[in-house]
């Protein structure tokens, strides 16, 4: 995604690592992935899946949010 | 030691050689006060450059580098940063890429090398109407 759009920066943080990271995202389960230090998306789902919960738009299939939201600390 | 083995080595090898740009692999770590994993770090990504003539290494301080952690936005340390013919692809990894983190590295090595980005069509028009800065961090772990 990072290379296909020049707004778009991707980091792979290894959780043991950084724990205050760990800890402020409440990452107990890998891969977790947050988005904009907000929306958060749990493991690891099919391409347009991920897309659409990092865009925060409805999942096309069920209408659900895919994403849970995390308080900014 | 090598952290991979011999038929590792050939498999990735082989994987690597669509790889056209060159790929640099920034590395920021800290040698005074750091943790243990800069040195992994380091290992790796030498590892992964042995493996095809267009990747290299670059060294860079965490601590005395500040321009060039202004410039890619570091703010822990070790830290790869991956550039494709000297321009910031904007992937980035933190700490050692061992365990889950490698085959991702390797993958932004090749996308970095190539530029064949193997998205969906879909998804190419949904990453279009992106308009502001996104910062993805996918946290995994070595195991």
């Amino acid at each position: 995604m990072a290379f296909a759009n020049p707004l778009i920066t991707a980091s792979s943080i290894e959780a043991t690592e950084f724990m205050d990271l760990t800890r402020r995202y409440r990452v107990t389960g890998v891969p977790k992935t947050i988005v904009n230090e907000s929306v958060e998306i749990l493991g690891a789902l099919p391409e347009e899946m991920f897309v659409r919960a990092a865009l925060q738009l409805p999942d096309l299939d069920t209408r659900d949010d895919q994403t849970a939201h995390v308080d900014p600390v | 030691m090598a952290l991979l083995s011999a038929q590792d080595e050939q498999v990735l090898k082989q994987h690597l050689s669509a790889i056209e740009k060159p790929v640099t692999l920034m590395l920021f770590t800290q040698t005074i006060g750091g943790s243990e994993s800069g040195p992994v770090a380091r290992q790796v990504l030498d590892e992964i450059a042995r493996l095809n003539e267009k990747i290299s290494v670059v060294d860079k301080n965490f601590i005395l580098d500040l321009d060039d952690r202004q410039k890619y936005g570091i703010d822990k340390s070790p830290a790869i940063i991956v550039l494709s013919g000297g321009e910031d692809t904007r992937m980035r990894f933190f700490g050692a890429p061992t365990g889950y983190e490698f085959v991702p590295l390797v993958e932004a090595v090749l996308l970095a090398g190539t530029g064949n980005v193997e998205l969906q069509d879909d998804t190419l028009k949904l990453l279009a109407t992106v308009d502001k800065p996104m910062h993805l961090q996918v946290f995994s772990t070595p195991t």
